[in-house]
């Protein structure tokens, strides 16, 4: 066995927490496909929610890096995925292009509402622009979503968003008031 | 559920680089091809893939019965028509065979599930993925093993609470609401002490990864990936 003499090289002290807190979020969107909620009658998850808020809370770096750590532990096995699935089967499957886009649209949410990387407490943010950002972000999922399932699966555009997208639609309205009412609150501080 | 199960297949002795390797190339080629010949082929490599890793095709199958509905879905939709005749069954032929490659997909990326263990997926990203990304990748990755079910038990923990006092009566979005601030005010919580706990222990750029080789079965698992990733070009 090789003994290594390198120096230890410490991770800083900011990036230590900012990293932490991804990690945990991550965590919480794996575990959140766990959880059902009935919303609007349909049982559905909370991932959507868990998509803004790292946007809104931990900014657009290391936001989508919470949900590239989530879709990355997805794959290499760990059952976070719708049903408590797992694998590269899943991200590449029918619902890979809202778990592929779910970064970028917390980078969307984050970008919009911080407007760079010095991050700003959500609870005062002008509310039409954390509004917007929601908006945008859940308009570009749901692009590439039902776009992907379509060509994955080879049907109509249409038909594709009749299947994929719009019976998910008034649940994640609902996550959108949410999550503005979580940021109105001002109980969690940004990272 | 499917997860990682300790075993002796062969697929367990395989470096997960090398399994990563064939699963990426599969996925690469599976979503090229949707003629009846290649599906075939793919699912003869796919069962000898499930065989190798000791994964049974039914509980494979089960392990992803909530995407199989939603797949199902695609064909069935394709084929209804708005009038008379109502069901044109020709057109779903071409959506059942795409959704059967999905179907593969998955399958062969249970095969990686099934025998690699978290700790060894963590090095392997780590190893590869260069620079401090491939370093918080790797220890996210190990970190997000560790505590979905820590902050699973939260938020059911959560939702018991809300429900014996009669939570469940209030509107969606003040439940969701609460929900929300309750899972990420307890998961940042527990994300600063871990924090603090990670930099009391030295957290470093540069620790000892878990020791990974790679035999001359990996070698073999690794043309093959890469022939199956060429194959997508033809």
């Amino acid at each position: 066995m090789q003994t290594e003499q390198g120096s230890v090289d410490l991770v800083e002290g900011d990036v230590v927490r900012a990293f932490a807190r991804a990690a945990l979020l991550a965590a919480l969107m794996g575990a959140s496909a766990s959880v059902a909620v009935p919303i609007a009658g349909v049982p559905g998850t909370l991932q959507m929610l868990v998509v803004f808020l790292a946007g809104l809370y931990l900014g657009p770096v290391w936001g989508p890096f919470a949900i590239v750590l989530y879709l990355f532990a997805g794959v290499l096995g760990a059952p976070i995925f719708s049903g408590g699935s797992s694998g590269l089967g899943v991200v590449l499957g029918q619902y890979g292009g809202f778990l592929l886009t779910f970064p970028v649209g917390a980078a969307l949410t984050g970008a919009i509402v911080h407007r760079g990387r010095n991050l700003r407490d959500p609870a005062s943010v002008f509310l039409p622009i954390i509004v917007l950002a929601l908006v945008v972000a859940t308009a570009v999922v749901y692009l590439a979503g039902f776009l992907w399932y379509a060509w994955v699966t080879d049907i109509a555009v249409l038909d594709a968003f009749m299947i994929s997208a719009l019976p998910l639609i008034p649940g994640d309205l609902l996550k959108m008031a949410a999550a503005v009412a979580i940021v109105r609150s001002g109980l969690i501080e940004a990272t | 559920m499917l997860t990682y199960e300790p075993d002796d297949t062969l697929a367990h002795r395989l470096d997960p680089r090398s399994k990563l390797a064939v699963t990426v190339g599969f996925a690469a080629t599976a979503l090229a091809h949707t003629d009846v010949v290649p599906l075939i082929a793919f699912t003869g490599f796919v069962l000898v893939g499930l065989a190798v890793a000791g994964v049974g095709l039914w509980q494979a199958l089960y392990g992803y019965r909530f995407a199989l509905v939603i797949l199902a879905a695609a064909p069935v939709v394709s084929m209804l028509t708005l009038g008379a005749p109502w069901i044109v069954l020709s057109d779903a032929i071409s959506p059942a065979l795409a959704s059967y490659r999905v179907l593969l997909l998955l399958l062969c990326s249970a095969a990686y599930v099934r025998s690699t263990p978290a700790r060894d997926s963590r090095a392997a990203v780590q190893r590869t993925i260069p620079g401090k990304l491939g370093q918080l990748l790797g220890m996210g990755v190990g970190l997000v093993f560790r505590f979905v079910p820590v902050v699973l038990a939260d938020l059911r923990q959560i939702r018991r609470a809300m429900a014996v006092r009669l939570g469940t009566e209030r509107g969606v979005v003040d439940r969701v609401r609460r929900i929300g601030v309750l899972g990420l005010s307890r998961s940042f919580a527990r994300a600063d002490r871990l924090s603090l706990a990670m930099q009391a222990r030295c957290f470093s750029w540069n620790p000892t990864l878990p020791a990974l080789s790679f035999s001359r079965p990996d070698w073999a698992a690794c043309a093959l990936g890469i022939t199956l990733a060429l194959s997508a070009l033809l």
